[in-house]
C-alpha cells in the first residue's frame, strides 16, 4: 500500500488529539500584533528611506555644502542635487506603496511571494541608486576640486612638500569605492538574511513552472 | 472594527480550528512554536477577514492564509528545536487498534514529512487534506500538471527518505 495512503487515513484520525483553544483564548489572539516578514519588511524600510533623507538633510546643515562653495561649486549645483534626489525619493517611495498596498493574504503563495520580494526590492534599488549617486557626487567634487579649483591650488602651491595630484586623486578614488563597496557588501547581505527563507521557498515555487 | 463582524470571525474560526492546528502540526516542531505560529495565522486571518466575500467557503479561505502566513510570512521563532530534535511521538498519538509494523511505519512517515521543505510540506498537507490537485495548484499558483508532477516527486522523495 502506498505510504501516504496510510499517512492519509492516520492524518484523519488524529483529528480527534488536536488542541482546542475556547472564544476567548482565539479573540485575546486577534488583539495581538503581528510579527510578520511583512511588516519587518515595512519598518526597515522605513527606517532606510529616513536614514536616506537624513544623509542628505546633515550634509545641508553641518556645512557640507558651504564647504562646496568655498572651492568654487555654485549654490544653484548643490539645489540641482537635492532637487534630483527628492525626486527620486519621491518616485521611490511611491512604488513602494504601491508594491506594499498589492501584499494581500488571500493570493496564491507565488503570488504573494513575488508581491513582497517586489516591495522589498524597490527598496533596495533605492539605497543602490542613492549610494551610487552619492559616490558620483563625491568623485565629480574632488575631481573638480583637484583640478580646477583655484583654492586647492593655492593650498597645494603653499606647501612645502609637493604630492603629485594624480596620486591624491587615484588615492581618493579608491578609498570611496571601497567604503562604497563595504557598505554596499554589509547591506547586500542583511538583505540576503531577512528574506533567505522567502527567496528559497519562491525559487522552489519558480522551479515547478520550467 | 465592528463586534458583530469580530464576533462572527471568532465563532468561524473557533469551528474551524482544525485546519490551523494542522498547519502548525506539520510546520512546527514544539507547542511554543506551534502557539506562536498559530497565533500568527489568526492575526493574518483577522486582517483578511473583512475582505472575506463570502463566496468561498470559510474554511478554503483558511487553507490558502494559513498556507501562506506559514510559508510567507512567518518569522521562525528562535526558541524551535531542530527537526531532528523532533520527537515523532507528539505527532502520532498511540491508537490501540493499529498493529506494531504499521505505527512504526507511520513514525517513521511522519519524520520524513518533516524533512520535507516548505513548499513540499505544503503539497502533502492539501494532499492529506484530501484536497484537490486544481485547488492544490489554485492555492500554491502553479499549473494542475506541475502541482501533480511536482506530488509525484514529493512522494519519491518520502520514498527515499524511508528506504534510504
Amino acid at each position: 500500500m502506498d505510504e501516504l495512503e496510510l499517512l492519509k487515513k492516520d492524518w484523519k484520525k488524529q483529528e480527534e488529539n488536536l488542541p482546542k483553544l475556547s472564544y476567548n483564548e482565539i479573540y485575546k489572539m486577534t488583539l495581538k500584533k503581528s510579527s510578520s516578514i511583512v511588516k519587518w519588511i515595512f519598518i526597515i524600510s522605513i527606517i532606510e528611506f529616513l536614514l536616506m533623507i537624513s544623509l542628505e538633510v546633515i550634509a545641508r546643515l553641518n556645512g557640507t555644502y558651504d564647504t562646496y562653495e568655498d572651492i568654487g561649486i555654485g549654490n544653484g549645483f548643490t539645489i540641482g542635487l537635492s532637487c534630483i534626489s527628492f525626486c527620486i525619493l519621491l518616485y521611490f517611495i511611491f512604488q513602494f506603496y504601491k508594491n506594499y498596498r498589492k501584499i494581500i493574504t488571500t493570493d496564491s503563495a507565488k503570488v504573494l511571494m513575488e508581491n513582497i520580494l517586489k516591495t522589498r526590492r524597490t527598496v533596495k534599488r533605492y539605497v543602490f541608486i542613492n549610494l551610487s549617486f552619492i559616490t558620483l557626487i563625491l568623485l565629480s567634487i574632488f575631481a573638480y576640486t583637484l583640478f580646477y579649483s583655484t583654492g586647492f591650488q593655492e593650498i597645494q602651491s603653499a606647501s612645502t612638500k609637493e604630492v603629485p595630484t594624480y596620486l591624491i586623486a587615484v588615492f581618493f578614488f579608491f578609498v570611496t569605492i571601497l567604503c562604497v563597496g563595504i557598505l554596499g557588501l554589509v547591506y547586500y547581505l542583511f538583505y540576503g538574511l531577512l528574506t533567505r527563507r522567502l527567496n528559497q521557498n519562491y525559487k522552489e515555487l519558480k522551479r515547478l513552472e520550467v | 472594527m465592528n463586534k458583530e463582524l469580530e464576533h462572527n470571525f471568532v465563532t468561524n474560526l473557533e469551528q474551524n480550528q482544525n485546519i490551523v492546528h494542522k498547519v502548525c502540526r506539520i510546520y512546527t516542531n514544539d507547542a511554543d512554536s506551534h502557539n506562536d505560529l498559530f497565533q500568527e495565522i489568526t492575526i493574518q486571518l483577522w486582517k483578511a477577514y473583512p475582505k472575506f466575500r463570502g463566496d468561498s467557503k470559510f474554511s478554503t479561505w483558511m487553507y490558502r492564509v494559513s498556507l501562506n502566513t506559514a510559508i510567507t510570512l512567518y518569522r521562525k521563532s528562535k526558541r524551535r528545536i531542530k527537526t531532528s530534535d523532533f520527537d515523532s511521538t507528539n505527532f502520532r498519538i498511540t491508537e490501540e487498534e493499529y498493529d506494531d509494523e504499521v505505527e512504526q511505519q507511520l513514525k517513521l512517515m511522519y519524520k520524513a514529512v518533516k524533512q520535507l521543505n516548505d513548499i513540499e510540506k505544503a503539497l502533502v498537507f492539501l494532499y492529506l487534506e484530501d484536497k484537490s490537485y486544481r485547488e492544490i495548484a489554485e492555492t500554491m499558483g502553479i499549473s494542475e500538471v506541475n502541482a501533480r508532477v511536482k506530488m509525484n516527486r514529493v512522494k519519491t522523495k518520502l520514498k527515499k527518505i524511508l528506504n534510504p
